[in-house]
């Protein structure tokens, strides 16, 4: 399993050093001169010239290659045009925020769509499951932003229920008095519409997912087994063919990650939840192209690693499988 | 008193064509700790016997007449609730399908703990283990692999571990729907031998079903012999196997190899079975029949006594 | 003679065609996702057809130009403007039509061409085996993981704002790898077939081989993916219009949508808010709902068994 583990993240390098090459050489080949699109016109000569042989931009292709890997792995991505700081660490402040959104929905989405899913398969054909299917089929389809601009009309605006923008109040954060439980609360109640949107648009797929690998499951013979022993049906759903009927799930949760990181990034925007989704949009739209390049490259990392996470829960799920 | 009695059994299987009528009028009785051989070709409504004396017919299947008495208890008549606490306790099923009976994800030894404890929920744990322990040298399979998955077990062991499973509470009846037929002939040979030493040890009634007519004849006491849902000869298994009266049993027997004997030819019986879906008027073989005259075309054939025990339905033997 | 029971065949062979097609069809009626989304198709497409009306009528409805006078800011609905008008007096019903044709636009072209792309990949690696189905299914996983929406939008940093064509390309050239993994197995079972070592046998090239009898086998299922592929690639090309890297030169929904949001109306204006949402979730509904139903087609063992019971 180790071995499996180590597989997998040596492939996820080789990916990450693919994009790297291939963001290089898109970026030579991209109109505009390298040197102003990576060091911000403010700055002061001696500044932007220092800028300039720490990046390398003034050494030939090769060399500036090298210079470029080295310092993408050790996580120096140079100075931000906007905001005139170090990219790093413009943005190692909100990759836990994207994390905290992301994750939470993914296993949100995951573990109602896998319950709602096990419950429309056992009441195949009658009103709950038409019922489910039908809302997981229209959630599903629903165009992210516009749900999210309709949830924050109708709850932040009109009822006045939870905050339209952002991840903390400043009042609860400035405040030398609150404790840990006040500010993660303060987060919570921020998060209470991203989350919604994330989960609304998400968990429809694992439920459909979720109740066809069911329905496929039930008919197999150790279900019939499983009844010949004599357990009652409830049993029979919950220790005999549900965790059998999993496994298509985590497979597609797999799947849709990427899906699921898109929605996530305009979640961020619209909701101006402080993540690198939300950095990169605005990364693009201000023209800083270091922020953005950095930005992609976390976002690809936070992919590509929580596919690994999926692959080995799936294999830790399934013992046939062992690597 | 019989263990189990089977009076004027049909059962009906809802199919988009009609009612199809996959069992039809069958009778017989197995005393405690015999041997019933239910033999026939695919189709003949073998599985879903076992399956109605299991009280485990699919949603489209139910039984429109006849009774099933086993050990006192009108299976046909009880709730769903009421079987589940037969089922595995008074009677186990070897299922057809074996091989993909073991739930892929679970560990064998909870699995066949599992079995015991769904009926004796006051049996420890370690209690349960240690009769899965006991159940494992029955069947001759190493201690060891018990905590396997179903996956690491070859066929033959796979089998196994599903005979221990359904003697795990010793049922009185055990339904052994072809329990061979996926293996090669030496483990078959191996599992037959060890299940009729079993039988005999525990003195457990086994209705054995399959197609081989030789194999049955080597294991049970009696034999069945099914045709398109209808029993159609039964009686002591010497009687049947090599004294044979109806001519379906007859071209049966000579469409096996023994397993002792010498390789024969295969006479394959010519034709197919008739559709069930609707009402067969005269005898169902008469089709494929060498003897077949024109009544037995028009009228039902009458059942025959023809030897001690020894029942053929057919008018013309 | 010979000729003629080549006809004979030919014609035979037509007629049981058309059999299987007409039988099909019946199946794929008879599922209510089917005729709902086949309905809901008709009405976008016919959406579509009309987006050309309104400009003839009076320049004022153009959808991107056109300007009505009178107006300063967004109104509501009136009998001039049905849908109302956006912030700078444009008409919102003809950008709902126009919406229709940049999105059946988008999501055709796109997923014809990454269903082409991902058949072509998926075929060869099926069919050569060896390295190059390693290679290029090692290619296919890295891409797959990849998010487009906002591979796209970094292609857009590079680049600066892409037009709708190259919108479309980019769309293809991520959205192929879903396509050619299952062409590739459905390939690798057909290369099993007796008939293709017969055709073999007999001296068909390898392209002879994949183009006449191995593709017109995996076409129903490219077919069938294609209806998935034009959902995503409708909903990425809304998506990056929303986020405000769209093609300027075109009124999409999700442009539309940008504009809601970015000039502040969203709380103002439900009459502007929520028509090309709606647009947009209901088309990609009834394509995916298309889909669904296309599939059961294909996979007899979907279809529902207990109708009868
Ligand atoms: N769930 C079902 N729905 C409809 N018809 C069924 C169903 N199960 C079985 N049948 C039909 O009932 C008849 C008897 O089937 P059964 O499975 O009992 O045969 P069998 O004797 O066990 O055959 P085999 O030797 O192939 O196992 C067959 O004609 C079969 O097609
Ligand atoms: S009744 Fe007639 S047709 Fe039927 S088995 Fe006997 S001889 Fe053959
Ligand atoms: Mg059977």
């Amino acid at each position: 399993m180790r071995k499996y583990v180590l597989k997998r993240l040596v492939q996820v390098m080789v990916i990450l050093f693919c994009i790297l090459t291939i963001l290089f050489v898109l970026f030579r080949l991209a109109p505009g001169d390298p040197v102003t699109r990576m060091v911000d016109p403010e700055m002061t000569p001696e500044e932007s010239q220092h800028l300039i042989e720490q990046l390398g931009l003034d050494k030939p292709i090769w060399t500036q290659y090298l210079i470029y890997l080295k310092n993408c792995s050790t996580g120096e991505f140079g100075y931000s045009i906007h905001y005139g700081e170090p990219v790093a660490r413009v943005i190692w402040d909100k990759l836990p925020n994207t994390i905290l959104l992301f994750t939470t929905a993914v296993l949100l989405s995951a573990m109602v769509g896998i319950s709602w899913g096990k419950i429309a398969a056992w009441r195949k054909g009658k009103a709950t499951d038409l019922g489910l299917t039908i809302a997981a089929l229209v959630t599903h389809t629903l165009f992210l932003p516009w749900l999210a601009l309709l949830l924050v009309w109708i709850f932040a605006y009109q009822l006045n229920w939870f905050p339209i923008t952002g991840m903390i109040s400043d009042d609860v954060w400035l405040d030398p008095e609150a404790g840990f439980f006040t500010k993660a609360g303060d987060v919570l109640y921020h998060m209470v519409l991203p989350l919604t949107t994330l989960f609304l648009i998400h968990f429809g797929s694992y439920l459909l997912v979720m109740r066809s690998s069911m329905l496929d499951t039930l008919k197999e013979d150790y279900i019939v087994l499983a009844r010949a022993k004599g357990l009652t049906e409830r049993d029979i759903r919950n220790k005999h063919a549900a965790p059998n009927a999993w496994l298509p799930v985590v497979t597609s949760v797999g799947l849709s990650l990427a899906f699921s990181i898109n929605g996530g990034a305009l979640t961020e925007t619209v909701f101006s939840w402080p993540g690198i989704g939300r950095e990169l949009v605005f990364a693009v739209s201000h023209n800083d192209y270091p922020l953005a390049q950095a930005s992609f490259l976390l976002i690809s990392t936070v992919v590509l690693m929580s596919n690994v996470v999926v692959d080995v829960l799936y294999a830790f799920l399934d013992p046939r499988i062992r690597y | 008193m019989a263990l189990l009695t089977v009076e004027n059994l049909g059962i009906g299987y809802q199919t988009a064509k009609g009612l199809l009528k996959a069992v039809d009028g069958v009778n017989f009785t197995l005393e405690p700790g015999h041997s019933l051989g239910l033999v026939g070709e695919s189709g003949c409504g073998k599985t879903t016997i076992g399956m109605a004396l299991m009280g485990l017919l699919p949603p489209n299947g139910r039984i429109t007449e006849g009774r099933i008495v086993l050990d006192g208890l009108e299976i046909s008549a009880m709730s769903e609730d009421e079987l589940r606490k037969v089922r595995w306790n008074k009677v186990s099923m070897i299922f057809q399908a074996a091989m993909n009976a073991l739930n892929p994800v679970k560990r064998i030894s909870a699995q066949m703990v599992e079995a015991i404890q769904v009926h004796r929920p006051e049996v420890s744990d370690e209690a349960a283990l240690t009769r899965v322990e006991g159940l494992f040298n029955l069947v001759g399979l190493p201690l060891e692999r018990l905590y396997d998955f179903p996956h690491q077990y070859s066929g033959g062991m796979k089998q196994r571990a599903i005979i221990a499973m359904a003697l795990a509470l010793n049922p009185k009846l055990v339904i052994a729907d072809e329990p061979t037929t996926a293996l090669d002939v030496i483990v078959q040979d191996q599992i037959l031998k060890e299940t009729k030493e079993l039988q005999r040890q525990f003195n457990i009634g086994i209705i054995f079903i399959s197609h081989d007519i030789s194999i049955v004849a080597d294991v049970c006491h009696q034999i069945g012999v099914m045709y398109a849902g209808q029993l159609v000869e039964s009686g002591p298994a010497e009687e049947v196997f090599f004294n044979s009266k109806h001519p379906y049993t007859q071209a049966l027997v000579s469409s096996f190899p023994t397993l002792a004997g010498p390789k024969t030819k295969l006479a394959p019986i010519p034709g197919e079975p008739p559709n069930l879906t609707g009402t067969i008027p005269g005898c169902r073989f008469c089709d494929r029949c060498p003897k077949d005259t024109a009544s037995c075309k028009l009228d039902h054939p009458q059942w025959q006594e023809v030897g001690p025990g020894h029942h053929v339905l057919c008018d013309h033997c | 003679m010979q000729q003629a029971t080549i006809q004979d065949l030919k014609a035979k062979r037509r007629a049981l065609w058309r059999q299987r097609f007409m039988e099909n069809w019946r199946v794929f009626l008879r599922n209510p996702l089917g005729r709902i989304g086949i309905s809901l198709l008709i009405m976008f497409g016919l959406m579509a057809a009309c987006s050309y009306i309104p400009p003839m009528i009076d320049p004022m409805y153009h959808p991107m130009t056109g300007v009505d006078p009178k107006v300063v800011s967004s109104v509501g609905p009136s009998w001039q403007h049905w849908l109302g008008t956006d912030f700078m007096g444009r008409d919102i019903f003809s950008q709902l039509l126009a919406g229709a044709r940049v999105a059946f636009m988008v999501g055709v072209s796109a997923a014809f061409m990454s269903v082409v792309l991902g058949t072509a990949v998926g075929m060869t690696a099926g069919y050569m085996g060896r390295f190059t189905d390693t290679a290029l299914m090692r290619l296919a996983d890295m891409i797959m993981v990849l998010p487009t929406l906002l591979v796209v939008l970094m292609l857009a940093a590079l680049f600066g704002k892409l037009s709708i064509w190259m919108i479309v390309l980019m769309i293809a050239l991520f959205r192929w790898p879903g396509v050619s993994r299952i062409i590739r197995a459905q390939t690798l079972s057909l290369k099993q077939r007796p008939f293709i070592d017969a055709a073999r046998v007999s001296g068909a090239s390898h392209l002879r081989i994949i183009f006449r009898h191995i593709m017109p086998n995996v076409l129903p299922l490219a077919f069938l993916y294609m209806t998935f592929r034009v959902t995503s690639a409708i909903v990425i090309e809304a998506g990056l219009a929303f986020l405000g890297f769209g093609d300027p030169g075109t009124v999409s929904w999700g442009m539309m949508l940008q504009w809601v949001w970015k000039t502040g109306h969203m709380f103002q204006a439900p009459y502007w808010l929520l028509p090309p949402g709606i647009c947009i979730s209901l088309i990609t509904l009834s394509f995916y709902m298309l889909g669904r139903a296309m599939d059961e087609v294909l996979d007899p063992r979907l279809r529902d068994e207990t109708q009868a019971g």
